[in-house]
């Protein structure tokens, strides 16, 4: 089998904030081949974005610290990379989106002169051929009237336009990996749609891998081929879509998928809410951090941090919960 | 970091089923709810501020001039108005005592002969010290100033910020001229806040066609360069036959001023306090308490005032230090404070006009001039300090 | 545009006129008229000067008077005689005083515009650092520090201790540096807070960390993505300062005795000649007027999605 598109290995960010240190991610490790989706899930402060943040350099410093990890990029590792060298990536190979795209534009240039200073950049256009790139990436992108409106201002675009844009712009040089941070959240139901549908679109023309931040478990059903489930900025489950869908084996996980609405439902009851709130990460105690709010609690889960182990033989499943979930959750049923 | 810092969503609202089990679930939230702590406004803000090194060392040194300007007369300070043209004028800072008053001072009285007793004779001494030496001082002055008379007798510090042109002392000048200027600033901008708050609160209540009027007519005044109309204004009513009008009305100079500085200083006010009374009449969480039922009087103290009081009270440490330099100002260009009041824009004015090629005298500037930048900085940080503990959308900018 | 301008000139005529009738009402309401608290003129001087200074008709024909001749001349000669400097009119000394205020004001916001701006912009990218700590602080010295007791202070040091500047006059470059310097200290301290406020909040800004995901080094992001909207704060601050470097002006004409409209105008106010006062007055009003109206124009300019109207 070839390297990996992209290893993060044993990742580790925190933040020295007034309140103390957040320790924000604490060791995330993953991989991502060349053309797919991985889809990264969890609260608000589980370490998704951060984590993503890493991977492009973009931890703002101070306040954020890489305390340990390797992001390794075909072999070469971001982390230790000299800053001249990262940026000839950033926006050429891995390009992000961003979730709000009402904000992520820059309010005071036009979009030509947003979308152009990336080729110019990267592919060494001329203006002219920037700009005739940029029209092609908004047409692409399904934008009407491409070749008139390049020349407003975000300001003039709708927010679905924008999030377009936005797609446009982070595919111009044909990225190897896409880091889609929320990219619908911040849109209406129906725009999102046509989003997603968007993306997965231009994924299969131009073979790009996606990282897919969300908390949204629809879209990740739609959309991604394996899933990472991330709690207090560790992965508590990894696994094939199809598989958490079927049978998570974190209790996270699997409240996470009792309180999204899911159209095949059987049991008609009511959504159920995680209780309790996300641990604060400033101070991460001794056990599992999910153990305060989840129901499957034993005393051993309160002692020892519980290690990621794999379930089956070829190391695609992995998830973090001493407790052996399906079995339990079987005899439930029986009962 | 806005990953970080978020709280968690809400959680999703339940689809009633069995009714017990609802009643466990509501039970629940509300134990969950009732268990998070908040801090309030004025708790956080004060955490803030007190981890605001700059801002705390100012309001100590606030507190310090206030306390010591109060008690100015109580220090033995020597006379603030007394001249010595003859030996004394402007003498550089200097380390050697001298008395507080020559005895020369009670030769021209024409009761002192005629008195025989002993405690009449000093009682008629202490009448004359204190017209003399001191400007005709108020009561709460006098018992102070006497006080200080029978702790420190005649004993005064040296001229340590040496004399001036008159030979008079300058720093018993600067401790007293701090009292006239901090009296004006907090005056002022309290005669700025009634005006700003009431015309901005009645106009932000009020919405609508008076509201617009009301506005325009500040966005008139905004445009005019107000404090040119001050001075013209200022100018008017210092001219002998309206003084003594307003005189007749009880309205001495100084009061004239106070009004003048604060008809200047309103018109921001007025804006701030308007802008957050419109928001807060809109805002959601004024709605959701009157959903739950609270009753007016609730939403009032807790909810208007609080927001509005912590905008008012970081415009107000905005305001005094432009006051105060607006009054020295004036004192300067000779148009404010008048003699023998003392203030430090005034003792500046004094310090510039004896300058010569020659002589320069750089104390008379100097120390007035230091102890009126001190105050502002001091001011302006603590305005800083307050701003960034009240104003929550200022927070960790 | 140009219905925003034509709304404009509407409002600056309402606003003077109404400043006109504010202090022509102020002026007449000294009982006794300019001549009372001097010594005893002879009658015939008295009726003289009344006649001079227009002070014979009744007060409503005076009040319309005035308005008849600044509408009908706006340009030229239009307020009247000084009562001060009984040889000019009161255009003629506003004339001779303008350009030096003006040059001295222009000066003064050129430099803090780009003393401010420029330190602001360091001390943000290097926030915490030395030097943004350095600056900072001496910005709110700046601020602090009245501009008498600046202007006051630099004439001490630098016209008599160390002679490097001349005391006083007009007419050369090393005349008008120092009081321009005084003048424009405190605004410099205040853009530069403004700036560095400005561009925090920008850097912090969504659009600034796409800027950084799309490779582009620090100073492109900042001059080309940040500069604009960290400047927006200080562009509205011009309006302000160009009224506070007017008021500035008064003090430093008079430490540094340069033959400004400032000096003119104080000593009008205190030796009260109505007259030059209340031209000044209005000349000083519409003066703000067309800096405000400037800056309203190079706002929208700046920000595309402000329209000006």
């Amino acid at each position: 089998m070839n390297k990996p598109l992209l290893q993060v290995e044993n990742l580790g960010v925190c933040f020295h904030t007034d309140n103390g240190t957040v320790n924000a991610v604490n060791g995330v490790s993953f991989q991502l081949e060349a053309g797919e989706t991985l889809g990264i899930v969890g609260e608000s402060g589980s370490g998704k974005s951060v984590t993503n943040l890493a991977i492009m350099g973009l931890i703002p410093s101070p306040p954020g610290e890489i305390t340990s990890g390797e992001v390794r990029f075909r072999g070469e590792d971001l982390l230790t990379m000299d800053s001249q060298h990262i940026r000839e990536i950033r926006g050429n190979k891995i390009a992000m989106i961003f979730q709000d795209p009402m904000t992520a534009l820059n309010p005071f240039l036009t979009v030509e002169e947003q979308l152009t200073e990336v080729t110019q950049l990267h592919l060494g256009h001329s203006r002219r051929e920037a700009r005739a790139h940029a029209i092609d990436m908004l047409e692409k992108v399904g934008i009407p009237a491409a070749s008139r409106r390049i020349d407003e201002y975000p300001h003039q675009f709708s927010g679905g336009m924008r999030q377009r844009v936005m797609i446009a712009m982070a595919l111009s040089c044909k990225p190897d990996i896409l880091i889609a941070d929320e990219p619908t959240t911040a849109l209406d139901v129906t725009i999102q749609a046509q989003i997603l549908e968007l993306m997965s679109e231009l994924q299969h023309q131009e073979g790009t891998a996606i990282i897919f931040i969300t908390h949204d478990l629809g879209v990740v059903a739609n959309t991604c081929h394996r899933v990472m489930v991330m709690y207090a900025g560790k992965p508590v489950e990894k696994a094939t879509t199809r598989e958490i869908f079927a049978s998570p084996h974190h209790p996270y996980s699997l409240g996470l998928l009792n309180s999204a609405l899911r159209w095949d439902e059987s049991h008609g009851g009511m959504l159920r809410a995680i209780p309790g709130q996300p641990p604060d990460l400033t101070q991460l105690g001794d056990g599992c951090a999910f153990a305060p709010r989840c129901e499957y609690c034993v005393d051993a889960c309160e002692t020892a941090v519980p290690p990621l182990i794999s379930v089956d033989k070829n190391q695609t499943r992995e998830h973090a919960c001493i407790q052996d979930l399906p079995s339990i959750r079987q005899t439930e049923v029986d009962v | 970091m806005s990953d970080v810092s978020d709280n968690a969503e809400l959680p999703n609202q339940p689809v009633p089923d069995t009714g017990k089990r609802d009643l466990e679930y509501y039970a629940r939230i509300l134990e969950e709810a009732r268990s998070i702590k908040g801090t309030s406004l004025w708790q956080d803000a004060w955490k803030q501020l007190k981890r605001n090194r700059a801002a705390m060392v100012s309001l100590v040194f606030l507190i310090l001039l206030a306390v010591l300007a109060f008690f100015t007369p109580l220090l033995p300070l020597q006379s603030p108005i007394y001249q010595d043209i003859e030996q004394r004028q402007l003498s550089a800072p200097s380390f050697s005592a001298i008395p507080l008053y020559p005895e020369s001072i009670f030769e021209n009285d024409e009761q002192l002969p005629k008195l025989s007793n002993e405690s009449e004779i000093a009682s008629r001494k202490q009448e004359i010290l204190v017209t003399t030496l001191w400007n005709n001082p108020g009561t709460v002055s006098q018992w102070l100033i006497k006080l200080r008379l029978s702790v420190f007798g005649t004993w005064s510090i040296p001229s340590l910020c040496g004399t001036d042109n008159l030979g008079r002392d300058v720093l018993s000048r600067v401790f007293w001229g701090a009292r006239v200027s901090i009296i004006v600033g907090i005056v002022a901008t309290f005669v700025s806040l009634l005006i700003g708050v009431s015309y901005g609160a009645i106009s932000g209540f009020m919405g609508g066609k008076v509201d617009n009027i009301m506005m325009r007519i500040v966005d008139v005044i905004y445009s005019v360069p107000f404090i040119f109309v001050v001075i013209f204004m200022i100018t008017i009513v210092k001219e002998d036959q309206i003084s003594a009008v307003l005189e007749k009305w009880g309205i001495d100079q100084i009061k004239v001023f106070f009004i003048m500085i604060g008809m200047i200083y309103w018109l921001t006010m007025a804006r701030v306090v308007r802008g957050q009374v419109i928001s807060l009449k809109n805002e959601q969480f004024v709605e959701a308490a009157r959903t739950i039922g609270a009753s007016p009087t609730r939403i009032i103290f807790k909810h208007l005032i609080p927001n509005v009081m912590g905008i008012v009270i970081v415009y107000l440490t905005l305001t005094i230090p432009a006051v105060m330099r607006f009054e020295a100002f004036l004192s300067f260009l000779g148009l404010g404070v008048e003699a023998p009041d003392v203030s430090w824009g005034l003792l500046v004015n004094e310090g510039i006009q004896v300058i010569t090629p020659i002589k320069t005298y750089g104390w008379l500037v100097l120390y007035p001039g230091l102890t009126l930048a001190l105050t502002l900085f001091a001011l302006s940080f603590l305005g800083d300090g307050l701003r960034d503990a009240l104003d929550p959308k200022m927070k960790n900018k | 545009m140009f219905a925003f301008l034509l709304r404009r000139l509407g409002w600056a005529i309402l606003t003077v006129w109404i400043v006109y009738t504010v202090t022509f009402f102020l002026m007449r309401s000294v009982p006794g008229g300019p001549f009372d608290g001097e010594r005893q003129l002879p009658e015939e001087v008295e009726r003289n000067l009344l006649e001079k200074y227009n002070l014979n008709d009744p007060v409503h024909i005076q009040y319309f008077n005035g308005i008849r001749d600044i509408v009908a001349n706006p340009i030229g000669e239009k307020f009247g005689p000084s009562i001060r400097l009984a040889d000019y009119n009161v255009d003629e000394v506003i004339a001779q005083g303008f350009p030096v205020s003006a040059s001295l004001g222009i000066f003064a916001m050129v430099f803090a515009l780009l003393l401010g701006m420029t330190s602001g912009v360091i001390s943000a990218i290097k926030r915490n650092s030395a030097l943004d700590v350095g600056f900072m602080a001496a910005a709110t010295l700046g601020i602090s520090v009245p501009s008498f007791v600046l202007a006051s202070v630099a004439v001490i040091v630098f016209v008599f201790w160390i002679p490097i500047f001349p005391a006083a006059g007009w007419g050369e470059l090393s005349q008008i540096l120092l009081p321009a310097l005084c003048l424009g200290a405190p605004f410099a301290g205040y853009i530069a807070r403004l700036t560095r406020t400005g561009m925090l909040e920008v850097l912090g800004q969504d659009y600034i960390r796409t800027a950084y995901a799309k490779g582009l080094a620090t100073r492109r992001v900042v001059v080309r993505h940040a500069l604009r909207g960290a400047i927006l704060p200080v562009v509205s601050y011009l309006g302000p300062a160009v009224a506070g470097i007017l008021t500035g002006s008064l003090i430093v004409e008079r430490i540094f005795y340069l033959p400004g409209m400032g000096s003119h105008f104080i000593e009008a106010a205190l030796q009260r000649d109505y007259p030059l006062a209340m031209g000044m007055v209005l000349v000083y009003t519409c003066l703000l007027y067309v800096m405000n109206t400037l800056v309203d124009i190079s706002y929208g300019v700046i920000d595309p999605r402000v329209k000006v109207e």
